[in-house]
Parts: structure tokens; sequence; C-alpha cells
């Protein structure tokens, strides 16, 4: 295989290359007769970015056999690239044989000189493939890059995750869509229920995706994903430097997410590359956290239960109306819609709502890491991957005892309980009094149980 | 009364930064020790590590104002902390935009043997710094550049892409092989580590490179690669603007010389009747070179 690139050609390829190396450490390189392929997956297997070079991009394209494939370092590749774009006349890239130990970087550059790198094949490449339908996703939104940078400045830069909660642009809420100004989508920065978030700003945004959507696709109940920060804005990053728009495609909380280039009118038609980024998306949806107390208190029945129930309730609009400074009228109304539709979607989530609780009864210290196993889960149960990895991940959880499922919901309900007391106490003082009575319960609770 | 004796040296320069870019150009570690010798053809800085990369700093009579050479007897040489005798200089330097230069007093000894610093002709104020110098230490070796043979190995590479292809050979992670070929025309530095990389300069595909090139006969030697940077990394931001040249030469056994030059003057600008643009008087150029010895062979 040999390949040569200069010009614009060598910008594209360069910042793909550096969209890559903040996706994963490992670069799977694959070619065939009519196009090139990048792709890496992260270490903990929960962002996998795949890019399509036609054979039209380069400048010289020789491919002698039908299939190669290789794998290597992408800081390696960097240290190819730390040379100013601007300065190379053009690149060419050698795998003298499918066996070859070694692949070729060679830079000409204006200045007379030749830099020749022999970057070390990985002895034992893992290269993956994923592939989906991004005409299967139910939801989508284009934006472009800028404008959902300038929303992403609104939440703290040391954010780990993010949750998009997306609602249906209906007929029926034409009187509140005139009144609100339409905001059907929601912006919300996770926080991880197993971490001190104290000193962690929480950051909640409502907006219209009339203005800040190039298009957006959604029906049906609200769902929600929430998925890594990072490798979204790695992706942004690329996409604003290509000049071209992000689409998003999304479906519910434990499905993965795909992102992709908007190339103009035709996708991708009359691009030399393509590139897709699928994250995994938190199994837990962000859309039930009020439903969560259902069950325990419904399963106990008692008098003091249902106070705190009702409590938590009126606490979580109330703090949703102190983040979000709306009128409480207006921010009660669109927390009734969501609430009303999470109501409705209990049932057919039931089981992978238990499945997403039992994560959190595991070793605390190893959570994240059995979360991004699940995330694994979301991501192999798409057709065409490995089907072991898809089987280890379910018979964990089904070796998972109801008991622990309960004493977990306990866990987080106190967890959520104290949040909102915290909160209440910049309300006024009549709410504090209130909430210091409805704290003293919880402690025979857990004695009980 | 008795008259005081004399100092050594008193010298008066006008251009405080071009003299900081020449001595920051040898400084390739925070804590150094520098050797002064002061003789009257001017001071000669020199500084070393290992026993195997020495440098030197060349600073000619012609590029002070004034230098009054009084030493009897053998030259003085002194021990300095090379970054104290930066950061004082740095002290003396004008802030960038102003239009006014300020005139730098250099005298050795001071009442106490110390290195004196102080600025004269100045309307407001006077700035005096005092360096404590040391008896220096025997230097190691104090090489006598010899060729390699009845002809020089010798190339002169731009500054900029010397420094550039030595700071990419550091991704390797191993020494530098530089190899000269007399056919065609060529050097190459290559390091093999956990990747390898080779680095070309081409006589003949740009003249503005390989600016010369002398070799009747092929040559290699390998060094280590903390010494090869040490010899640009520090290269001063005037040396690359003006677009130098460095000549790197090879001689007896593989040792490497490597010679850069700083502008100590400001452009010729008061200079009217310069014949270009640009031009400089060469008394006006600080001579920078460092010797490298190479990497035993491990056949």
């Amino acid at each position: 295989m040999e390949i040569t690139l200069s010009d614009n050609a060598l910008k594209t390829f360069a910042r793909c290359i550096t969209c890559l190396a903040r996706i994963g450490n490992e670069l799977a390189i694959q070619a065939s007769s009519s196009q090139l392929l990048f792709h890496t997956i992260n270490s903990s297997r929960s962002a996998y970015q795949c890019i399509a070079f036609k054979s039209g991009l380069f400048d010289a394209y020789n491919v002698s056999s039908n299939s190669l494939q290789c794998s290597v370092l992408l800081k390696a590749v960097c240290a190819v690239l730390r040379t100013p774009i601007t300065n190379i006349d053009h690149l060419t890239v050698r795998l003298p044989d499918p066996d070859a130990p070694k692949v070729q970087w060679i830079l000409d550059c204006y200045n007379g000189m030749r830099k020749t790198y022999w970057i070390t094949c990985n002895v034992e490449p893992d290269i993956h493939h994923l592939s989906l339908d991004r005409q299967k996703f139910p939801s989508n939104f284009v934006v472009r890059p800028r404008d959902l940078s300038r929303l992403l400045a609104n939440f703290q830069s040391s954010l780990q995750e993010i949750t998009i909660i997306a609602t249906e642009p209906s007929s029926l809420l034409t009187d509140a869509s005139n009144e609100i100004g339409g905001k059907e989508v929601e912006l919300r920065s996770y926080m991880d229920p197993t971490k001190d978030n104290d000193t962690l700003l929480h950051t909640q945004l409502w907006i219209d995706p009339k203005e800040e959507f190039l298009q957006y696709v959604h029906t049906g109940d609200p769902i929600d994903v929430t998925f890594s920060v990072k490798e979204l804005k790695a992706f942004l990053s690329f996409c604003e430097g290509c000049e071209v728009d992000l689409h998003l495609h999304f479906e519910k909380a434990g499905e993965p997410i795909l992102m992709a280039p908007k190339f103009g009118l035709e996708d991708g038609s009359h691009s030399n590359f393509d590139a897709t980024l699928v994250l995994a998306t938190m199994l837990i949806s962000q859309l039930h956290e009020g439903a969560a107390s259902e069950p325990p208190v419904g399963a106990t029945g008692t008098h003091p239960h249902t106070e705190e129930r009702n409590a938590s309730h009126m606490l979580q609009e109330n703090c949703r109306a102190n983040v979000s400074f709306e009128p409480p009228s207006d921010h009660t109304r669109i927390w009734s819609d969501l609430s009303a539709s999470a109501f409705k979607s209990i049932s057919p989530l039931e089981e992978r709502q238990a499945q997403g609780e039992t994560i959190l009864n595991d070793d605390g210290q190893r959570e994240i890491q059995r979360i991004s196993t699940m995330q694994i889960s979301g991501v192999a149960s798409v057709p065409g991957n490995n089907p072991i990895d898809s089987n280890v991940p379910t018979e964990k959880d089904h070796g998972q005892e109801p008991q622990d499922a309960m004493q977990d919901n306990g866990q987080a309900i106190s967890q959520h309980h104290r949040s909102n007391w915290v909160d209440a106490e910049e309300d006024d003082e009549d709410e504090q009094d209130e909430d210091e009575q409805d704290i003293q319960p919880t402690p025979p609770y857990y004695e009980e149980h | 009364m008795e008259e005081e004796e004399a100092p050594d040296v008193i010298c008066e320069l006008e251009n405080v930064q071009g003299l900081v870019d020449a001595l920051t150009a040898v400084r390739w570690k925070r804590q150094q020790d520098a050797v002064l010798e002061l003789s009257e053809h001017g001071i000669v800085l020199i500084v070393e590590e290992s026993g195997c990369l020495q440098a030197k700093v060349y600073l000619k009579r012609e590029l002070f104002i004034r230098y009054d050479y009084n030493a009897r007897g053998g030259r003085p040489r002194f021990g300095v902390s090379l970054g104290h005798f930066v950061d004082c200089l740095n002290a003396f330097s004008v802030p960038a935009g102003q239009s006014i230069s300020s005139l730098v007093q250099i005298q050795y000894p001071g009442p106490d043997m110390q290195l004196l610093l102080k600025s004269v002709d100045s309307l407001d104020a006077s700035i005096c710094a005092e360096i404590r110098t040391r008896i220096p230490d025997t230097i190691a070796w104090d090489y006598n550049f010899e060729p390699a043979g009845a002809n020089p190995l010798t190339f002169t590479v731009k500054s900029a892409a010397l420094k550039e292809a030595i700071e990419d050979l550091e991704w390797p992670g191993s020494s530098i092989k530089i190899t000269l070929e007399p056919d065609p025309p060529s050097v190459s530095l290559r390091a093999e580590g956990h990747g390898d990389l080779q680095i070309d300069f081409m006589y003949y595909v740009n003249s503005e490179l390989l600016v010369a090139f002398q070799c009747d006969h092929q040559a290699s030697f390998k060094y280590k690669y903390k010494f090869l940077r040490a010899t640009t990394s520090n290269m001063p931001s005037s040396v690359i603007k003006e677009n130098r040249g460095s000549k790197l030469s090879i001689g007896r056994g593989g040792m490497l010389k490597v010679q850069h030059l700083v502008s100590i003057a400001k452009p010729s600008v008061s200079h009217p009747y310069a014949d270009s643009v640009g031009y400089q008087q060469p008394s006006r150029i600080a001579h920078i070179e460092f010797f490298v010895k190479p990497e035993e062979s491990e056949d």
C-alpha cells in the first residue's frame, strides 16, 4: 500500500488524526481498493470513531491487496504531524507488504527536508467494527459547531458527562409554546451519585431547537441520553475545523448515540471522506429520578413515607424553579409534562431500570468501570458486533439479588433527598423548617430495613 | 594616598539584549557554572557538561563601545553562575518599544573580586549589580578541534531547520547518527528507538536549506540526543528571524562542532551609507561554538 496526499487533503487528514487521537490510543488502518478506513476505540470502550477516506482524496492511492490492515499507536502518528502542515509539500504513507512490521510515513517539506518515520505496527491489533444505520435512529438534530460550543460554554469545563433531554414539539403545546418560547430540549450536567458533587456546578439549560438547531426531529415521549463530554468536544472541534455542521442521532437512555458531519444538502455525496462517532450512554435514565422513589414507598405503604414522597416532589419543583429563573407557573408546566410522560413510561422500562440500578449495588470502587462495561453492552447489542461481549454483562446482571436492589434504592433516595434539602435552604426559612421535620423519619426507616 | 589599582577589564555595551541572547544560547539547564576568560581580544565564556559537551561564546572587543584591558601577566579567569549572570543582564534590558538605549558597564574585579554591572548615562536612575565569582575548576578538557583529514567535513544548514530536525528526533528516544554522503550530496540524521526517524537534508533539493556542503568521503558518527539538543534548544529567536545558517563540522574522532552566529548590535539604521538593507558589520556578531563528543561505538 502506498498513498500520497497534499494541500487541503492533507489538512483534512491531519484534522482527522487529531480527532481520533482525542478518542483513543490505537489507530486501526484498513485499506481496500476504493477507500481507506481509520478507526479507534477508547480504553473504556464507550467511544468508537471511524473515518472513511475515499480514494479520490489522495494524489496517489495504490493498494495491491484486496484488504490490508494493521494498527499503530496514535501518539506516534501525532509525532509525524508535529511538523506544521503549512511546511509539508506532501505526505506519503507506505506499507511495503501486508506483514510488514513498520509503516513508513514520509514528509517532504517545502524547505527541502525529508522526514521518514517508521512506526511499529502493533503485534496484536485491536480492530473493531461497529456499523449503525443512522437512518434508524428515531431522534436527531443538526447544529452548527459554533452554536453548540457556545451552549456548552455555559457548563463547567471539567464536566464529565452531560444529559440531553428531548421532548416533542407538539401542536397540543401551542399555547404553552407561545408563552414559554418552545424550549423542548434540555441540556443538563450529569451528577455521578457515587461521587462527592459538593464542589461541582450543576447546570441546566433549556433551549429552543427552532433557534439553536438547524434541524430537530423527535416524536413521542420525552427521552434522555447521558454521555461523555470529552469525546463530544473532540468531535465538535473536528466539525468546526472541517466547516461542516454536526448531526447527532439518538434513541433513548442506554442506547448508543451517533454523531456525524453534515455535508450540505446531499449527505456525504460531495465529500471525499466521512466520519462517525458512536458514544455509549448511561443506562440509567435521568427522567426517572422521581419515579425511582415510587416502588419502595408503595411497598411499605406507611404514612411517614408518603409525606416524604410529597415533600420530595415539592422540593423538586422548587429546585428546578430556582435553577431556571423562570416564572414558577411556566416551569411547573414544563415539569408536569416531563413528569407525566415519565410516569407513563414506567412499565415498559421497568426491566431496564432494574438492570441499571443493580449496577449501583456493585463494589463502589469499580462502579465507573462497571458502568463502562454496561456501556459495552449497549454498543454490543448492535448487529455485527461480537456476540460474546453482549453475554458477559447479562450474566452478571442475573446474579444480583433483589434485596440488594432495594437497599440501593434507599441510598439513591437519601442522596437525592439531601441534595434537595440543601437547595431548599436557599429558598426561604419556612421551607428549611419543613425540611428539618422531613429528615427525622429517615434513620428509623433504615434501622427497620 | 596610593591610587587604587585599575580593574582588569572595564567595558561598556549598548545593546544588552543581544548579549543576553548570546549567553542564553548556551544555557541548557537551570543551574550551570561558567568560566569567563578575559583577554586583550575580548571575553570568552565557557560552559561544560559531563566532559562530553562544551560551549563557548566569543565576545570580541569590537562588540563593546568601550573596552579597557589592564590585566598584568596571564589572562584573568573566574567562575560565575551563568544563570545569575543572564538574570542580572536581563535587569538592564531596555523594555521593548523604548527608543532610548541604556549603556551597561561591566567591570572585573570589584573590591571583593566580584563582577560588577552598572548602568551609566541614565537620566533617571542607576542600576548596579554585583555577582559573586569563584575560582574556576580546571576545565576537564579544552579541546583543540582538529580536522578529520586533509579535507574538511562540514555543512551549513539553516538554523531553524536544524532546530526543527533535532526537536523531531526526540520522538524515537535514542542517540542520533549523523551521516554525510558525498554522492548524492546529503546529510542524514537518524534515530532508532521504539520508532525510527530519519531526516535528510538534500543539497540539490533546495539551495537555501543546505547552504554549504563539503564532504569527500562518507562519514557517520553517533551522538547522545541530549547533547545535540543542547546545541539548538535555546537558540535565540533573533537567529530564526534573521534566517541565519549554522555550520556543523566533524573533526578527528567524530568530534562535532556546531557554530551559530548571534547578532549583538541593533540593525544598522543609523548608518545611512550601508551598502544593503540589513547589512551588519561582522564585528557586531557573537560567535557561539558547541563541541560534542561522539558516542563510543558498540562495535
